[in-house]
C-alpha cells in the first residue's frame, strides 16, 4: 500500500504546526483521500479543538501505544469529512511517555488504514520531535518569515537531515504582503534562499484562521477565504499537481483594486473576480 | 543585495533587508559553531597578511561569515588608504602568478567626494 506518513514540524512554537495539520488534513480528506491526523504533542493537546472534536475524545495516542485499547477505538471520526479521522494526544500524561519504537510501529498500523497520515509535531527537538518524524516519509516545515521561525527552521532542517529523511518542504505561513511590499517583512524569496529548501505553500495572514480556530472548522471549508484557498493550493501540490504560487498576488492593495476596477493595471486572476462579486 | 553595501552606509537597508541579512550571518555561526573570538583572530590575521603589502583602513576592515546561494562562505571587505596604496614588489620573490587577485579588493576613491 502506497500511504504516506507526512509530519508536520516547525522547531519554534506557536507558528501554525497544527492549523497547518488540520487544513492540510482536511483538505486531503476533501479530495477523497483517507486521512488520519495525529496529535504527537502529548501533555498539550490542541488539534482535537482546531477540528471541533474535542468534547469526543475517550482513548489517546498513549493508550493505543500502552495498549489499552485498539487503534480503531482511539481514532475519532469527524465532524463533516467521512474519511478523516483523528488519533489525539493524551493531555495528561508527560512527552516521555511514548518512544520512538512504539511511534515507528503506529505509524506502521496507521499506514494499513489510511492513505494519509498527517502527525502534527511538539515544538522543540527533543524527544517529542524525534518521536514524530521517526515514522515519515516525508517532512513539512512550517515557518513565519520572522528571524526567530526561520532560525529554528534551519536548524531543523539539520536534525531532519541527520535523521536521514529527504529533504524537507516549507509552508510559509502568516505573510503579510503589504508589508513585504513596504520592505517591513521578509520576502518568500528571501526565506527561501536562506533555507535552502523547497516550497510548498505560502499562506497568507488571513483572521479567518482565528475565527476557524474558534468555530471548530478549518478554514479550507471555507474556499472564499485567501488562507483557506492558500491551504487548498499546497494540498494539490502536494498531491504532484502544479499550481503556481499565486496566493501573495491575491491581496492587492485597495489602489490596486480601484484601478483594476477602472481597467487599469494587470487584469485580475479569475478567482479573485469571483470572490468579490459575491 | 550585499551586506557590505549595508555596512559601508551607501543604502539603508528596509527591516525585511536587515532580517535577512542578519540571518545569514546568524545560520552561518549556528552551523559552524565559530564563535565571534575566533572571528576576530581570523580578522587580525587577514589584516596582518594584507596590510604587508597595502595600507589598509584597519577600523573600516569587516569580517563576516555569511551565507549566498546555498553556500557558506567567509566574506571580507577590506577598504584601502588610496593616497598610500604602494606595490613595492620584493623583487627576489616576485613571480607574474604570486599577484593573482581572487575576489575583489575595494578601493576606496577619495577623490570623489
Amino acid at each position: 500500500m502506497d500511504s504516506r506518513v507526512i509530519t508536520i514540524t516547525s522547531g519554534k512554537g506557536g507558528v501554525g504546526k497544527t492549523t497547518t495539520t488540520a487544513n492540510l488534513g482536511t483538505a486531503l480528506a476533501m479530495q477523497g483521500k483517507k486521512v488520519a491526523v495525529v496529535d504527537s504533542d502529548i501533555g498539550l493537546r490542541n488539534l482535537d479543538a482546531v477540528l471541533g472534536l474535542e468534547n469526543r475524545i475517550v482513548y489517546d495516542l498513549v493508550d493505543v501505544v500502552e495498549g489499552q485499547c485498539r487503534l480503531r477505538q482511539a481514532l475519532i471520526k469527524d465532524k463533516r469529512m467521512p474519511d478523516l479521522y483523528l488519533l489525539p494526544a493524551a493531555q495528561t500524561r508527560d512527552k516521555n511517555a511514548v518512544n520512538s519504537v512504539q511511534m515507528e510501529q503506529l505509524c506502521q498500523q496507521l499506514r494499513q488504514e489510511f492513505d494519509f497520515v498527517v502527525i502534527d509535531s511538539p515544538a522543540g527537538i527533543e524527544q517529542g520531535f524525534r518521536n514524530a518524524i521517526v515514522g515519515a516519509d516525508e517532512i513539512i516545515i512550517v515557518a513565519n518569515p520572522e528571524m526567530a521561525s526561520v532560525r529554528d527552521a534551519d536548524r531543523i532542517i539539520g536534525l531532519v537531515e541527520a535523521a536521514g529523511k529527504p529533504e524537507p518542504r516549507l509552508i510559509l505561513n502568516r505573510l503579510r504582503p503589504e508589508m513585504v511590499k513596504r520592505g517591513d517583512m521578509m520576502d518568500v524569496a528571501d526565506v527561501l534562499e536562506v533555507l535552502g529548501i523547497d516550497l510548498l505553500g505560502i499562506i497568507p495572514e488571513d483572521e479567518i484562521i482565528i475565527v476557524a480556530t474558534n468555530k471548530g472548522e478549518p478554514a479550507v471549508y471555507d474556499k472564499r477565504s485567501r488562507a483557506g484557498r492558500a491551504y487548498l493550493n499546497a494540498v494539490q501540490r502536494l498531491l504532484g499537481e502544479e499550481v503556481p504560487l499565486t496566493e501573495v498576488e491575491e491581496a492587492p492593495t485597495l489602489l490596486e483594486r480601484l484601478r483594476r476596477l477602472m481597467g487599469f493595471g494587470p487584469a485580475l486572476p479569475e478567482k479573485r473576480v469571483r470572490s468579490q462579486s459575491s | 543585495m550585499g551586506v557590505f553595501e549595508f555596512m559601508v552606509g551607501r543604502k539603508k537597508p528596509t527591516p525585511g533587508e536587515m532580517a535577512k541579512e542578519r540571518l545569514k550571518v546568524v545560520l552561518v555561526h549556528d552551523r559552524l559553531k565559530v564563535n565571534p573570538e575566533v572571528l576576530e583572530m581570523i580578522r587580525a590575521e587577514v589584516l596582518s597578511v594584507i596590510s604587508r603589502r597595502l595600507e589598509v583602513d584597519e577600523q573600516q576592515m569587516q569580517v563576516l561569515l555569511t551565507r549566498e546561494n546555498g553556500a557558506d562562505k567567509l566574506q571580507t571587505d577590506v577598504p584601502i588608504r588610496r593616497q598610500k596604496v604602494k606595490f613595492d614588489w620584493d623583487p627576489p620573490t616576485y613571480t607574474p602568478s604570486s599577484n593573482v587577485v581572487r575576489g575583489r579588493i575595494h578601493v576606496e576613491d577619495d577623490d570623489e567626494q
